[in-house]
């Protein structure tokens, strides 16, 4: 499904305009507004790599600083290889952020994976983790709705229930899944609708529909 | 709604209408731009509203745009 990427914005703004021109190679302030923009991509990068240390582990801090210097020039590279495709629907200063933030999302997935690959254990389904696991105190009707889920689970393709272990319940980053298994965020993504999908629906034709946060039952 | 359905209902969240991974990277630097003019991005992309309640990647990836985009989105080229 397409979102329509003309929905927003009327073209570029003044300052937008301006960063683009300036960028093209040939204008007078060319490489001083690359390296204005190295710059202002650099600090965004290393905001980035910090907002997602968690992920990273036991890492150094001049790996740290290599992430988010490689992070950095990668996105400078493809910003410059892609301004024509600046249409002015944002700030040009949040579209080149972008490109650093997917830089550093992508390269923090890697390491994670290359350091800390998901185990057997997250990719396995054995029972439902004690977050949602039923306690003797939980009334009848929720006992037999997690009962139920469990039975669903079984069902699933193997990939869904792979996808759905590690991501949903095991909280393994959706990209450093998609690196384990050869695969694409996008594709990962739609394993885990399915399965979400099927098991909601497993879960109603066993008389235990999931409500939604509307109190609806879908 | 108590904590265990609420967690139920969010583990197995697939509403319809959701864009998917492709189409919101497209637009997401639009999306957060709404978002700090304070206007309501889901008006706009309904799609990929839907899909950035239930991908944890986007997810991650537009909270780091929108942070980045406030901190450091007042940005001039050079004069």
């Amino acid at each position: 499904m397409n979102e329509k990427p003309d929905a927003a914005g009327t073209g570029p703004d003044e300052e937008s305009g301006r960063w683009v021109a300036e960028l093209r190679a040939g204008h007078p302030r060319h490489d001083q507004a690359v390296a204005r923009l190295h710059e202002l991509l650099l600090r965004v990068a290393f905001h980035e790599v910090s907002r997602r240390r968690s992920q990273l582990g036991s890492i150094a801090g001049p790996e740290l600083e290599d992430l988010a210097q490689q992070s950095a020039d990668d996105a400078l590279m493809n910003i410059l290889r892609r301004l024509d495709d600046f249409r002015g629907l944002s700030r040009f200063s949040t579209w080149a952020y972008k490109f650093a933030v997917f830089e550093v999302s992508s390269k923090v997935a890697r390491h994670a994976w290359q350091r800390h690959p998901p185990t057997v254990d997250e990719l396995t389904w054995e029972r439902l983790p004690d977050t949602l696991s039923p306690r003797p105190e939980d009334r009848l009707e929720l006992r037999e709705q997690l009962g139920a889920l469990s039975s669903a689970i079984v069902h699933l393709t193997d990939r869904q229930r792979e996808v759905f272990v590690a991501v949903a319940l095991n909280d393994v980053p959706i990209d450093v899944l998609a690196l384990q298994l050869g695969s694409n965020r996008n594709a990962i993504y739609k394993n885990l609708f399915d399965a979400r999908r099927s098991l909601r629906a497993g879960l109603a034709a066993a008389g235990h529909p999931v409500l939604e946060e509307d109190g609806a039952a879908r | 709604m108590s904590d265990h359905v609420r967690h139920l209902d969010e583990l197995l969240r697939s509403a319809d209408g959701d864009a998917g991974c492709t189409a919101g990277e497209a637009i997401l630097d639009a999306y957060v731009d709404l978002e700090l003019a304070g206007e309501d991005p889901a008006a706009v992309f309904p799609g990929t509203a839907i899909h950035l309640g239930s991908c944890p990647g986007c997810r991650a990836d537009h909270d780091g745009l929108l942070e980045a985009a406030r901190r450091f989105g007042d940005a001039a080229p050079p004069e």
